[in-house]
């Protein structure tokens, strides 16, 4: 079927490039003028801070004093039990939330761009709302939302004769708990970038899909998503970067608990930051962290890529 | 070369089509909203009560009497209209910075090729894989080195460049055919107005979407104002509502409705861009 | 090797000037150095800013009329930064060396100690300014928390809670059982069956799961009430010290009896529980009552106060289980000034009892029991004399208890022992065995066994 081919790869046309050498310099320059700014930029505000992150963790802060040690605070990594809690819960999330996560920000997406939607705007933004609650209110709304005893979600639940959630009290429920809150707060986020790039996707792939007797459903397998890729190449990267960094969710659900249940890197990390003022081993959990989070984009790249 | 169809992709008629299918699709997504907005509506129905109503024994469902009293004691006790006012001022700056400085960059490191492209890339990445929370010490020494503590200017500028919006950008404007910029080109534009007037209106989806993104970035942000704004009077929303939490005597009446109140010019924001979500933008640039 | 920090930010800031930032001077140095060279600056004139939060800075803010009419020249600013938002900015600009710090600074005991071992010379030396002279002025055990080797203070002591016993007279009164007559804890768990036949109501509420920072608040009482705690004198962690496994133990006869209600999901669910009347007792300090009364004004005269039971028969009833404190950063330009208003704020008992009429917030200050508002009887605590009965508590010997910079990670392995052995029904022993050895590795700290 024609329609397999990418909608979108960008075809070489070397040829016409070079056909106009009076426009060459021009065009030579213009990419690092575009680039200035948002390089001097980083280089300014964000390359000092994170080299000096760097160089902190090959040091141990004793009495005020820094130490070089080398790879201590990395060794000592491999042998904290609470490190290796919270890469496993982490990895957990990762592998069930996100993929759920991203196939409901998908079929959103396509609802949202769908003639068959009424109200559109209406869903869209319902859908987006999670997004716009603040953390301190977030903490409130879910306790009260999600208590054992006095929870709005247990009472609910109760109407219909299911017995009582220990929603954030049981380690398991609270990883589910954990799952839920997460989907809930960023599938309107994910779907609003699958959503920018959905209408990107040319009108006539469709019709000649539509030519070649394509039903709806190859219509999406065939012409939605490989036009969607980059986009769901961007949405994994960025909700895998999110993952293993993510903090808020279970810092304010359950302080990562019970018995570090839902303890993840990113809030290991704070603890060992702002609770324990270890700041060197902090900056190691973040660049075990960071070489991790590169090695998975990086093979997401190369399964997901547009090679591009 | 067919005329841009504007809204949204009308699909081809096929054996599936049903008069029902609207109306069928329509009401599945409205019952999983309904259960999306649970916690919504719970916020919006706790800003109208009291700190002592929120938790009580069973928590309130409908509206109380306490909004204009939350309102007030919000007002008295964070300067609220002020604080309103900064965040927006410091929102609607950084998000047309923030935009301008990583669709130029996302542009350019799709659609040029140059040398030193992909170090340049590679490095600006770095940022988005090394948690913040480890960076947040040396930045603000740094502010405090450059006298920048208590200004707009340190809250707003280390996070113009930010990863997550080149990356955004990049991966958007693949979409962009070549042929477009070399027709372009071809009718005499230079790059910059290349970038105005061929690159930027096929790209209106994607703009809007890191148009509330980077909005949302700012006007969420909580910890990185905390540390470097300094007067009451200076203070982001975040930050504010953060300052009514004590140990035994949280406001969280305020609280609630100061969150509720502060997510109305995020949905105006939303409104407003997400009107650009439209299909065929592209439409007939391809030449197949 | 030492990292001189300072260079190695010189650099940064080049390179952000270099960097196109124009105009602007960078890498003075500023903020990273202070007054810690002994100028002090001027005691009577400048301006000086306090970080603290709600209730207390509502108090504070209230005092400068009065200070100002000492110090007509001091201009004080008092800035609400919200808790727990104090301690991420406190941290940030100790951890930059200073930079930024308000002049006044509101700290609690579990972060004190972690600031003054963590980040030298950051907290200003108020003996200096001469605090030595208020040594004996505050509740026992005090002292040694802000100056821990006698000579350096870091803090003046501002709020003491001690452990406090609030119950449902009613409730017992139903049950038929003497609350006076509850001599030890496990008395106290004998009642608690009673009280669960007789009325179904629980003994006492905890946060099970450890949804909050001090889940483990009734473990550490059973725990100073015998004198002991997670370090000892030296340093050395005293986890699981028999004391340690004592206090667990009753913990877990409690719940494995049905006496412990889940009270997890932060301040809501623990009103709420108050609301419903969940439990007969609350074993919460100090400035509890005053939570108790605003939020069932309507069980006024149900109520009664008196101290925890001890954990051995004749043991201490008394212990201070919490205290906030005013420290001077060492980075302040205006340390004599900032000194003078702490001094004012808690070494003069008419400050003390007015922010205690405040917001009933109490003194570490023991002269200030001396105003009558201490001894007024309370209509809601059934005419029980509530400041008297703390007042004996806060000068009952005390030992001095050794948070240590590590605190806060021994509050944390502690609290997930707890919950092991709350919802799995883990043996104390074992589990107080392993978070010791999980502490030592963690801390370089050795276990006293």
């Amino acid at each position: 079927m024609s329609v397999v081919t990418s909608p979108t790869r960008t075809v070489r046309s070397a040829g016409v490039r070079d056909s106009r050498p009076p426009r060459l310099s021009a065009r030579r320059l213009a990419p690092y003028a575009f680039v200035l700014p948002a390089v001097l930029l980083f280089a300014a505000f964000k390359l000092y801070p994170i080299g000096w992150s760097f160089v902190l963790s090959l040091h141990k802060t004793v009495a005020g004093v820094d130490t070089f040690v080398g790879a201590d605070n990395y060794v000592r990594l491999l042998d904290d039990p609470l490190f290796w809690t919270a890469l496993k819960n982490t990895a957990v999330i990762l592998v069930v939330q996100v993929p759920i996560m991203l196939a409901l920000a998908t079929g959103l997406a396509v609802a949202f761009n769908s003639a068959f939607l009424r109200a559109r705007s209406v869903f869209r933004l319902g859908f987006f709302m999670p997004m716009v609650t603040g953390l301190v209110a977030y903490g409130v709304v879910f306790s009260v939302l999600l208590n054992e005893k006095y929870g709005l979600v247990n009472w609910l639940l109760s109407l219909v004769g299911i017995g009582e959630v220990p929603w954030l009290t049981d380690p398991l429920w609270a990883k589910i708990s954990l799952g839920l809150a997460l989907t809930w707060h960023y599938t309107g986020y994910n779907a609003v970038i699958l959503l920018a790039r959905l209408q990107t996707i040319p009108k006539e792939l469709y019709d000649a899909a539509s030519v070649d007797g394509a039903g709806a459903w190859q219509s999406f397998r065939h012409v939605t998503l490989p036009g969607l890729r980059p986009a769901i190449l961007l949405a994994t990267v960025l909700s895998t970067i999110g993952t293993l960094q993510i903090f808020d969710e279970p810092y304010i659900l359950t302080r990562g608990g019970p018995d570090n249940a839902t303890l993840t890197i990113g809030v290991y990390l704070y603890q060992n930051a702002f609770t324990y003022f270890d700041f060197g081993y902090a900056s190691a959990i973040a660049y075990v962290l960071a070489v991790l989070i590169g090695v998975l984009g990086l093979i997401q790249f190369r399964v997901l890529g547009d090679k591009s | 070369m067919t005329t841009p169809a504007r809204g949204a992709y009308r699909a081809p008629r096929t054996g599936l089509h049903r008069p029902g299918r609207g109306i069928l699709l329509t009401s599945g997504l409205a019952i999983v909203l309904a259960a999306v907005l649970l916690p919504f509506y719970w916020l919006v129905i706790a800003s109208t009560h009291s700190t002592d109503e929120i938790f009580d024994s069973t928590p309130p469902l409908l509206p109380g009497g306490d909004l204009g009293k939350n309102l007030s004691s919000l007002q008295e006790t964070a300067s609220f209209g002020q604080v309103v006012l900064n965040s927006l001022l410091i929102a609607v700056i950084y998000t047309v910075c923030a935009g301008a400085v990583c669709t130029l960059a996302g542009y350019a490191f799709t659609k040029y090729r140059f040398k030193g492209r992909d170090a340049l890339f590679g490095m600006l990445m770095l940022g988005l894989v090394i948690p913040t929370q480890v960076t947040l010490v040396p930045l603000f020494k740094m502010m405090a080195e450059l006298h920048w503590l208590n200004t707009y200017q340190a809250v707003i500028m280390p996070n113009l460049a930010l990863p997550f919006g080149i990356f955004l950008m990049r991966q958007s404007m693949a979409a962009l055919p070549d042929e477009l910029l070399d027709s372009g080109r071809m009718d005499g534009c230079g790059e910059l107005r290349l970038f105005l007037r061929v690159v930027l209106p096929p790209m209106r989806p994607a703009l809007a979407a890191l148009g509330i993104f980077l909005f949302l970035y700012q006007w969420n942000d909580f910890i990185w104002p905390l540390i470097v704004l300094r007067d009451d009077a200076s203070l982001t929303i975040p930050v504010a509502l953060a300052s009514l939490q004590g140990v035994d005597d949280t406001d969280y009446g305020a609280i609630l409705t100061g969150t509720a109140v502060a997510a109305i010019p995020m949905i105006i924001v939303f409104l407003a861009l997400q009107r650009h979500f439209v299909s065929g933008l592209l439409a007939g640039a391809v030449k197949e | 090797m030492d990292m001189s920090r300072r260079r190695v930010l010189g650099v940064g800031g080049v390179l952000a000037a270099g960097a196109g930032l124009g105009g602007l001077t960078a890498c003075s140095g500023t903020g990273s150095t202070g007054a810690q060279g002994g100028d002090v600056g001027d005691a009577t004139k400048g301006s000086i800013t306090v970080w603290s939060w709600q209730g207390p800075a509502a108090e504070l803010r209230a005092l400068v009329p009065a200070f100002n009419k000492k110090y007509p020249d001091i201009k004080v600013t008092v800035q609400d930064i919200g808790n727990p938002a104090i301690w991420d900015k406190i941290t940030t600009g100790m951890a930059a060396g200073g930079a930024g710090l308000a002049d006044v600074l509101h700290i609690g005991v579990d972060y004190l100690p972690g600031y003054v071992d963590r980040f030298p010379g950051q907290l200003a030396d108020l003996g200096k300014l001469g605090a030595h002279k208020y040594r004996d002025s505050f509740a026992k055990g005090l002292w040694e928390t802000v100056s821990p080797k006698g000579e350096q203070v870091n803090a003046l002591p501002w709020e003491a809670n001690s452990a406090g016993f609030y119950y449902r007279a009613d409730v017992f009164e139903e049950a038929g059982v003497d609350v006076g007559a509850l001599d030890t804890w496990d008395d106290a768990i004998e009642a608690g069956k009673k009280i669960k036949k007789k009325t179904g109501k629980y003994l006492l509420g905890i946060d099970k799961p450890a949804s909050q920072q001090d889940s483990a608040n009734f473990f550490q009482l059973l725990l100073q009430l015998q004198g002991g705690f997670y370090f000892n004198t030296d340093g050395d962690i005293t986890l699981d010290s028999a004391e340690a496994v004592r206090a667990m133990s009753l913990i877990k006869k409690m719940n494995d009896a049905g006496l412990v209600s889940d009270i997890s999901g932060g301040w809501n669910a623990l009103i709420s529980s108050i609301k419903k009347g969940t439990a007969a007792v609350l074993p919460w300090p100090t400035w509890f009552g005053g939570i108790i009364e605003e939020t069932v004004p309507d069980q006024a005269g149900k109520w009664g106060v008196r101290l925890p039971p001890s954990v051995r028969r004749g043991g201490a009833t008394a212990a201070t289980v919490n205290s906030t404190h005013l420290a001077v950063a060492g980075t302040s330009k205006h340390q004599a000034a900032a000194w003078n208003f702490v001094e004012f704020a808690l070494t003069r008992p008419e400050s003390q009892v007015e922010i205690y009429r405040g917001k009933g917030i109490a003194p570490a200050l023991l002269k200030t029991y001396d105003d009558p508002v201490f001894h007024e009887p309370s209509k809601f605590f059934g005419g029980q004399k509530k400041g008297e009965i703390f007042f004996g508590a806060l000068k009952a010997p005390s030992p001095a208890f050794n948070y240590t910079s590590d605190y806060a990670r021994a509050l944390k392995v502690v609290t997930d022992a707890q919950t092991k052995v709350l919802l799995k029904g883990a043996d104390p022993a074992k589990v107080l065995h392993a978070a010791a050895d999980q502490l030592a590795s963690q801390t370089g700290r050795k276990v006293a066994r």
